[in-house]
């Protein structure tokens, strides 16, 4: 019996026809195309993005200059006196991180001992392309804590 | 407007403007205010549908809509270095392209887009001629076109081309089998093999003859489609230029314009086998219906004649050419054994039967 609806369904292409409703369907359905540079996907909460630095919460310890494998973290602080609170208090000078050879390990954001972190990839940033390895690339303090150039999405995600 | 026409007849002489003069206007008005938009609108079409079915967007960043998109195809493809390989065989690689293009166009001049003068009344006839062996002539011209694809595969002198061309020789000589003998079907329930009388005899006898003669004209007109897709080269009968199997097939060695008018013979080809189908199955340029009294508003009589007919004829053609993409879009390619099963072991016992059947129908009518 199975056989004979077998093969009438392959003389009436019974399984063809079903395929076409199936891409007919499909006309119609919403795309699912992003026009990327008109509209952007924003990155999921995990979303490994470019670095961020809060210069506030940092303790200038510089335990991500020494845990980042390849040595890409340049710190320089002083201390100072500060005159209200009449305490000894470490300055930084520089805060630079050149993101060129960084390989978003995340090592530094790791090693941080600060809560909640005061250095930390997940800022959804991910258009880092350049014309040039020396544009835009090697990142100062400045740019760690406000990113003009490069867009970020949002800065809610703070751990 | 007849007025027009009839002065620049007297200043020519009649026979010049009968037989030269306005054959040639017909012809160049038809090849690059129809077929030609057509086709590159077609291909723009293609892509956009194509894209629908896969929930994209399609081409969209050239004009709105993408609508620009066949001028820029066509400016790059002018633009592109026309490479000829050394190897190649130079007289018959330059000639393959031609051969797939002419006989395409070609056809057109027998096919119907429209009533006749005589039928409506008016100054022009809306096919370039009326021939009474025209589907003889539609069947031969189809076969030419064969022999472009052979010869570039040939001429190319490259393993893809020629099997590529080897494949389309084969697919060709079986389906052509098939193909000729549907046309069969249509000639003996009208009686006639011109166009103009196939479509007339659908409306003298009230009836699309895909309908006609105990649904033997549906078994034909299927068999004519499906062969004709394969004929045209079509998914998912493309053996000839099977992308993942032989890069391009026939085409492979082919660069610039010279690529881009196989392309050109292909959508032609597209378009002359659903014209042929809307002519000899689907009433040609007469609307639905067009016997019933209460769905006269069909026929459009507010329109010209020759007018509502050509829109009539656009629709149906329109919505062959839709099926065409929309089994590109669905079908995986056929293996090359499937494809000679389908065509010798199905395809051809099937016509036969439905040929002797429609004959019964004849002598018993």
């Amino acid at each position: 019996m199975s056989a004979v609806k077998g093969f009438l369904d392959r003389i009436m292409l019974l399984d063809l026809f079903a395929g076409l409703g199936i891409t007919f369907k499909h006309l119609f359905k919403k795309k699912e195309t992003v026009q990327y540079p008109e509209e952007r996907c924003e990155p999921s909460h995990r979303f490994r993005g470019m670095f961020r630095l809060d210069e506030e919460r940092c303790i200038k310890c510089t335990l991500c200059a020494r845990d980042c494998p390849i040595d890409i973290v340049y710190i320089d602080w002083h201390q100072e006196l500060n005159p209200v609170t009449e305490k000894k208090e470490k300055l930084l000078d520089r805060f630079d991180i050149d993101v060129q050879r960084c390989m978003f390990c995340g090592l530094c954001e790791e090693a941080c001992p600060t809560n909640p972190k005061s250095i930390w990839l997940t800022s959804k940033t991910y258009e880092l392309a350049s014309y040039d390895r020396w544009d835009n690339l090697y990142v100062d303090i400045d740019e760690l804590q406000d990113w003009k150039i490069r867009p970020a999405y949002t800065d809610k995600e703070v751990r | 407007m007849t007025g027009m026409f009839d002065s620049v007849r007297e200043t020519v002489g009649p026979a010049l403007f009968d037989y030269a003069l306005s054959p040639l206007v017909k012809i160049l008005v038809l090849i690059f205010m129809g077929v030609l938009p057509l086709i590159s609108y077609l291909v723009l079409a293609e892509r956009k549908i194509l894209g629908f079915m896969q929930v994209r967007l399609g081409p969209n960043r050239v004009g709105p809509w993408g609508v620009l998109q066949p001028i820029a195809d066509i400016a790059k493809l002018l633009v592109k270095e026309d490479i000829i390989p050394s190897t190649a065989i130079r007289w018959a690689y330059i000639l393959a392209p031609c051969l797939v293009v002419a006989p395409a166009f070609v056809i057109f001049a027998v096919i119907p887009f429209g009533p006749s003068a005589a039928q409506t009344g008016g100054a022009l006839d809306f096919f370039i001629t009326d021939v009474n062996v025209a589907l003889l002539f539609v069947v031969a011209m189809a076969t030419v076109g064969v022999y472009g694809i052979i010869l570039g595969g040939w001429a190319s002198n490259s393993k893809f081309s020629l099997l590529g061309g080897l494949r389309a020789a084969a697919q060709m000589i079986s389906y052509e089998v098939p193909q000729g003998f549907s046309l069969v079907i249509p000639l003996l329930m009208a009686g006639t093999m011109s166009m103009q009388g196939i479509v007339q005899a659908q409306f003298e006898q009230g009836r699309w003859f895909i309908f006609q003669g105990w649904g033997l004209g549906l078994v034909a007109f299927f068999i004519y489609f499906v062969a004709g897709v394969a004929e045209s080269n079509r998914n998912p009968f493309d053996l000839p230029e099977a992308e993942s199997e032989l890069v391009a097939g026939f085409h492979t060695e082919y660069t610039g314009m010279r690529f881009a008018l196989f392309f050109l013979g292909e959508y032609a080809n597209m378009i002359v086998i659903s014209a042929v189908a809307v002519t000899l199955f689907l009433g040609g340029w007469h609307a639905p219906f067009a016997t019933t009294e209460w769905l006269s508003f069909l026929r459009l009589g507010f329109l010209p004649a020759g007018l509502a007919g050509v829109i009539w004829f656009s629709i149906k053609l329109s919505a062959f050419l839709f099926v065409y993409i929309w089994f590109r879009g669905t079908f995986p390619r056929y293996r090359f054994d499937q494809l000679m099963d389908l065509g010798w072991k199905w395809m051809i016992p099937l016509v036969l039967l439905t040929v002797f059947g429609t004959g019964l129908w004849k002598i018993l009518q």
